[in-house]
């Protein structure tokens, strides 16, 4: 829960301008809705792999992983139980 | 009457089989692509659409964007593609300017909706589900007839919310001309395949798509450019022949196209147009993906897309340039007296020729500032070599060039300036390394600053503007510099480069 939190924190400061947990929900698209673009995916993975102590690859950038607050978190816990 | 569309369906009658376009799993092949477009029109005129009116189409890339458009020009109708990013208050403006009958949108999109509410007439709609196809009627009892090249045929905005909407009007005639000769010198051929990644809405994104449709070719259409190797996987998968893309599409892809050179090898031509690429990403490109035709261009919305090109050959020699003319256009530089400048001399680049737009959209005035004796005045600066190579040395227009859209800094100033607390903003691009530019706004706060206000400026642009509107930077000064006359000084912020 603190995880997603965590990154849902983030997405809100850094790409709502926002504190109000209410302006994004967890399942809405981060792509569709153009809250995330070609350049702020790169912010995002920068965050994901300092605070997390990741590291992504390539491979990984993908809609399925990246669609979401959820999709994200889900990702983000896949990849510290491997 | 020789049109894109007539041409088009020669296309379809000669290669019924051939893969038109390429949509992730979905491949709608000539005949296909052809009967859905019959079938839309139909569907149109059932709706009320006759010749002349005006369809506006607010897709992301998608197969049913493409059948809207050439169905929409068997119905008669002019097309009015609109960003699909943009926002209830852009919506507003251009559709009640363009006098829309009817609105073609992905359901859902929530600033669509607003926009039909608040239209006093508000037009009708088809409101597609994601991987629906558009909705079509027996088209057996329809007649078509063929556009005549000087009527119509496309309206692209060029700015937003101010009360002046600019719409480039563009005839028939312009985009087969243009076409044609994107297609002669890219040498394009039914075999070819293009991965497209810009959108269908801005001139380059249509170029891309028509020049491939009358070649009798394949247009692929991309994923987001969000997923690097979702696009190179794409362009192996497809073998594809061709990529399109603005300089800040290459700067992305440089380091994935580097580490994937090897399974890129199907591509015979890369395009670029939409700003200045810097030579040293040239080079860099270059030696990344040497093997292909590397076509530096450039272009202009009122040109209908393209108005010169650099042959491969000269790229190296020529670096920076932009080129030679495409078939068909003529250009000159003028000095401020608007006599011809000599070979050498820098001054504003002036086009004529069969891609140059009627003008503007009702609007008349805006028409006859940019189209004066037979000219087109593009507000470019730069100058032309020996050999007739042109040179671009930048804009007079503070027009913000930032990925592949365009931004004029009005749109954003006016809804700034909207919040409280604000005394004065200028919105300007300053340079960037990926993204060509990035918008920046300088602010003079009215008394003291909230706390956080800086978010708080972002939070209200996020509300009302397309995201890529939304200033990257934000500066508090204490006054603008402005002119003798009062006009504030944007190349003096331009240059400014303390407190990001």
């Amino acid at each position: 829960m603190q995880q997603k939190h965590q990154i849902k924190q983030f997405i809100l400061e850094n790409f709502l301008f926002s504190d109000d947990p209410t302006a994004i929900g967890d399942q809405d698209s981060l792509i569709r809705g153009g809250i995330i673009d070609s350049t702020g995916i790169h912010e995002l993975i920068f965050f994901l792999e300092d605070q997390f102590k990741l590291q992504i690859v390539p491979e990984e950038m993908t809609p399925a992983n990246f669609d979401s607050i959820q999709t994200v978190d889900e990702f983000v816990s896949r990849k510290l139980a491997s | 009457m020789d049109s894109l569309p007539t041409r088009v369906a020669q296309v379809a009658g000669r290669a019924p089989q051939r893969v038109a376009l390429v949509d992730g799993d979905r491949r709608l092949d000539y005949a296909g692509f052809w009967r859905q477009a019959q079938h839309f029109a139909a569907h149109l005129r059932a709706q009320g659409v006759r010749v002349g009116d005006r369809v506006a189409l607010i897709l992301p890339n998608r197969l049913e964007a493409a059948v809207a458009i050439y169905g929409g020009w068997l119905a008669g109708a002019v097309i009015v593609p609109l960003n699909v990013q943009a926002r209830a208050r852009d919506f507003i403006p251009w559709l009640s300017h363009s006098g829309a009958c009817h609105v073609v949108f992905e359901a859902g999109h929530r600033d669509v909706h607003e926009a039909l509410a608040a239209l006093p007439d508000a037009p009708g709609y088809t409101e597609l589900a994601e991987a629906q196809s558009l909705p079509g009627e027996d088209n057996s009892a329809t007649d078509f007839v063929a556009p005549l090249p000087d009527a119509p045929a496309m309206i692209l905005y060029t700015s937003g919310t101010t009360g002046d909407p600019k719409g480039v009007m563009l005839s028939h005639a312009n985009l087969l001309a243009n076409a044609e000769s994107v297609v002669a010198y890219l040498q394009l051929q039914a075999e070819d395949s293009v991965l497209s990644v810009l959108p269908f809405y801005y001139a380059y994104g249509a170029s891309v798509l028509h020049t491939h449709l009358l070649s009798g070719a394949c247009v692929v259409l991309g994923p987001s450019l969000m997923f690097p190797l979702l696009v190179l996987e794409a362009i192996e998968r497809e073998q594809a022949t061709g990529f399109s893309g603005v300089p800040s599409t290459y700067a992305l892809l440089l380091e994935p196209m580097a580490e994937r050179a090897s399974s890129l090898a199907s591509l015979r031509y890369l395009t670029q147009a939409g700003g200045a690429m810097s030579p040293a990403l040239t080079q860099r490109l270059r030696g990344v993906l040497p093997a292909p035709r590397l076509y530096v261009m450039y272009g202009q919305t009122e040109a209908t897309s393209r108005i010169s090109w650099l042959p491969p050959e000269r790229l190296d020699e020529k670096l920076g340039s932009v080129g030679i003319p495409v078939a068909g256009v003529q250009w000159k530089i003028v000095g401020e007296d608007g006599a011809e400048l000599p070979r050498g001399e820098s001054g504003e680049v002036c086009v004529r020729g069969a891609n140059v737009m009627p003008g503007y959209w009702n609007n008349p005035e805006a028409s006859a500032k940019v189209l004066r004796e037979g000219w087109l005045h593009t507000g470019d600066l730069g100058y032309l070599d020996a050999e007739g190579y042109l040179y671009l040395q930048g804009r007079r227009s503070d027009m913000i060039k930032t990925g592949a859209h365009r931004v004029h800094p009005t749109d954003v100033e006016e809804v700034i300036a909207e919040m409280p607390g604000i005394r004065e903003v200028a919105v300007v691009g300053v340079d960037d390394e990926v993204m060509g530019q990035v918008i920046k706004a300088y602010i003079v706060s009215e008394g003291e600053r909230p706390p956080r206000a800086e978010d708080r400026i972002k939070a209200h642009c996020r509300a009302r503007l397309a995201p890529y509107k939304i200033p990257r930077l934000i500066a508090f000064v204490d006054a603008l510099p402005r002119t003798a006359s009062g006009k504030v000084r944007r190349v003096q912020l331009m240059e400014q480069t303390a407190t990001p």
